[in-house]
């Protein structure tokens, strides 16, 4: 493959910070070569995405529990988020408090799910995870009193900065305040990683009996991945209320989001970081960039997606990532950027 | 004194008698080695030991003393704070959407402050019209699901192989368990973990004084493997090592969570004479540093040459124990496992 025989060597000679700098300055250079595009707009969900496959990641990638449902605790985050700044409510605690709050019911969402059900083997924590989202849905759908139903929760506060807000007036500097983000976060989870309770994730996912015998406490070990995880995808959450300044709708929050960000593990290497950000870049980037401009293009020249629904490249969507998943599993199965294991 | 002991142990899987009534003590600082025919039941009393099953009937005990989590001031803390916080729980599911409206949305008007103590008084003002039952029923319901709940967790986890660990045991087993991705290092780190402090918040952010136990766990590591000889592949992911030296880390991984008894199942198994031999010595180092081995073994050489007392095994019944000497001239050992050439060996 030639995508990270690229990545690697590029990562190697000019190191993270490089990385860094070279992704801080993607959308001028992009703008500056194809300049109908609004890149520095489309490139913010692919950061926030990045941290949903972040959250996804601690959960099915390092700790071995998949995880269907993480839409659900993304949609507790955009709420969490909606109710505590939106101005309709008394709370109105901005973009910091709120997205602080989010992280916190995140964890604990995370937490009481995990509780009862972190004892199940495999396959069924899976179907329960799968449940949860749908219930979530469900019941930000009936407590209409509170969510607003399918209005959703809006207008929410952008992203703001002592006291400036950067939403729609400055979106490069939002967008530079997203990838600080995705990079402290980055730097946090290589922390977690090269520590004690990293190590403790991915004993218990390599062999689960074998950690216990040693005396690791697998459900705590697997408590503490699965409400970190779910903090993380609640932040994601909250930061795309934030984006969107609106929770949306509950049935935004469904399970072909969970899906999405299951793809976006698996296409770039479970338990691999950049993995995670070239996956979100794949996924997003080629859902929110290639095939609107597409649409746009072949609209342009004649093709109408209203008359034939074959025609707008968007309604085949779920068939390209269904075919990609599959042509991944046969070729890559370890993804784009597999995690590095003891050195050799 | 006996270390380890089992009293009237009984292991059945339905129908299946796996173990059946054995009572064996092992004793301080010695090699015991359980013998006997494939399907005798000695890796189910192996598990059964460490916690991996749960016995049918009778007692496992460690230094005389029953190896269960036992009923403490902790645990009935716990019970009542599940009850506790399941009972607001449900409480505040069974009555969010109307309490809602009566604190915030009815209060409320837009672009003007919120009293937020008078809020406090509506929360009261709300439960005191609600009638009785609307209270008491969801906090029954949420207190009793919140206690028997926890309280079936705890029964389900009084002895499950991590307690084991804490009381003093450690294990390898039959086809080798490592974790393949972590490195032979970070495997044996994982021995030590019950013994490190794994603070989440240090991890997160990498405190120095998660740093200094990093640094001192790993020099502690690097010197069990050079115990088991293994210094040279530190680095290396415990998956690519050869099948030999993937048996030596294991017990070191085993050692590393500093047991008062190690349970081998078949350390031998797959070796060449060579090896076996290097393992005998190993075994006998491990003893000589004070820690009592308990060892299943299908290697006579291995089983005669270093242990001190042997029991056998057959049909989950426990036929013999003794020295190797008097095991090896007992007629029903000859006669379930042994056969008659082992007598003149």
């Amino acid at each position: 493959m030639l995508l990270p025989r690229l990545l690697k060597p590029l990562h190697k000679r000019v190191g993270t910070l490089g990385l860094v700098l070279l992704a801080a300055l993607l959308p001028p250079i992009a703008e500056l070569l194809i300049p109908q595009v609004n890149f520095t707009g489309r490139l913010q969900p692919i950061l926030i995405f990045a941290i949903l496959g972040f959250g996804l990641n601690v959960v099915t990638g390092s700790c071995g529990l998949l995880n269907l449902g993480v839409a659900a605790f993304m949609a507790i985050g955009a709420y969490t988020y909606g109710i505590l700044t939106v101005s309709v409510y008394p709370f109105q605690l901005g973009f910091w408090g709120g997205t602080l709050a989010s992280l916190i019911t995140g964890a604990l969402a995370g937490f009481l799910l995990g509780l009862p059900t972190l004892r199940l083997r495999g396959d069924y924590l899976a179907i329960v995870t799968l449940g949860f989202g749908e219930i979530v849905q469900d019941v930000l759908r009936n407590l209409e009193g509170i969510t607003k139903g399918s209005q959703g929760l809006n207008p929410l506060p952008h992203l703001s900065i002592l006291g400036m807000e950067l939403g729609s007036s400055h979106p490069k500097l939002s967008y530079l305040a997203l990838l600080a983000f995705v990079a402290a976060l980055a730097l946090i989870l290589k922390n977690l990683e090269r520590s004690p309770v990293g190590r403790a994730w991915t004993a218990v996912r390599d062999d689960e009996l074998a950690a216990s015998c040693m005396g690791v406490p697998v459900v705590k070990t697997k408590l503490l991945a699965f409400a970190f995880g779910a903090s993380l995808c609640s932040l994601a959450g909250a930061l795309w209320a934030s984006f969107l300044g609106s929770t949306g709708e509950p049935g935004n929050y469904d399970f072909q989001l969970s899906v999405v960000a299951l793809c976006i593990v698996i296409v770039g290497g479970r338990g691999s970081i950049p993995g995670v950000i070239l996956g979100a870049f794949i996924m997003v980037g080629f859902n929110s960039i290639l095939l609107v401009e597409l649409s746009e293009l072949l609209g342009k020249s004649g093709f109408s997606g209203t008359q034939n629904v074959f025609a707008s490249p968007s309604n085949w969507k779920f068939f390209v990532l269904g075919l990609a998943l599959i042509v991944m599993m046969r070729v890559r199965p370890k993804g784009f950027l597999p995690q590095q294991t003891g050195r050799e | 004194m006996a270390i380890l002991s089992t009293d009237a142990l009984t292991l059945k899987f339905g129908g299946l008698t796996a173990v059946n009534g054995v009572s064996l003590a092992v004793h301080r600082g010695e090699i015991f080695s359980i013998i006997g025919p494939n399907g005798a039941g000695k890796t189910s009393l192996f598990n059964a030991v460490s916690g991996v099953y749960t016995p049918t009937s009778g007692a496992i005990l460690i230094e005389d003393m029953n190896s269960c989590r036992r009923i403490s001031a902790a645990l009935i803390f716990g019970l009542m704070a599940s009850g506790l916080l399941t009972a607001f729980g449900f409480l505040l599911i069974f009555h969010i959407a109307a309490l809602w409206h009566a604190v915030i949305t009815a209060r409320f008007v837009f672009r003007q402050s919120f009293d937020w103590l008078g809020a406090l008084e509506a929360i009261g003002h709300y439960a005191r019209e609600q009638p009785l039952q609307t209270l008491i029923f969801p906090m029954l319901l949420g207190a009793t699901t919140g206690t028997l709940g926890a309280l079936s967790v705890w029964r389900g986890s009084r002895r499950s192989p991590e307690v084991c660990a804490s009381f003093g045991l450690s294990r390898t087993f039959q086809n080798v368990r490592l974790f393949p991705q972590l490195s032979a290092t970070e495997n044996i780190l994982i021995g030590m973990h019950r013994r490190l402090s794994s603070n989440f918040w240090s991890s997160l952010l990498h405190l120095p004084g998660m740093k200094r136990q990093e640094k001192t766990s790993k020099a502690k590591a690097h010197e069990l493997l050079a115990f088991v000889e293994l210094e040279e592949s530190a680095e290396r992911a415990a998956g690519s090592l050869p099948y030999g030296y993937q048996r030596r880390l294991e017990i070191a991984r085993a050692l590393a969570s500093d047991p008062k008894v190690l349970l081998l199942d078949e350390p031998a198994a797959g070796m060449n004479p060579t090896e076996s031999v290097q393992l005998m010595q190993l075994i006998t180092r491990i003893k000589e540093r004070g820690i009592t081995v308990v060892l299943i073994e299908h290697d006579m050489k291995v089983v005669m040459g270093i242990s001190d007392r042997i029991a056998v095994l057959d049909y989950g019944n426990l036929i013999a124990e003794g020295t190797p000497a008097e095991v090896r001239c007992n007629p029903l050992v000859i006669e379930a496992y042994l056969g008659t050439g082992a007598h003149s060996e």
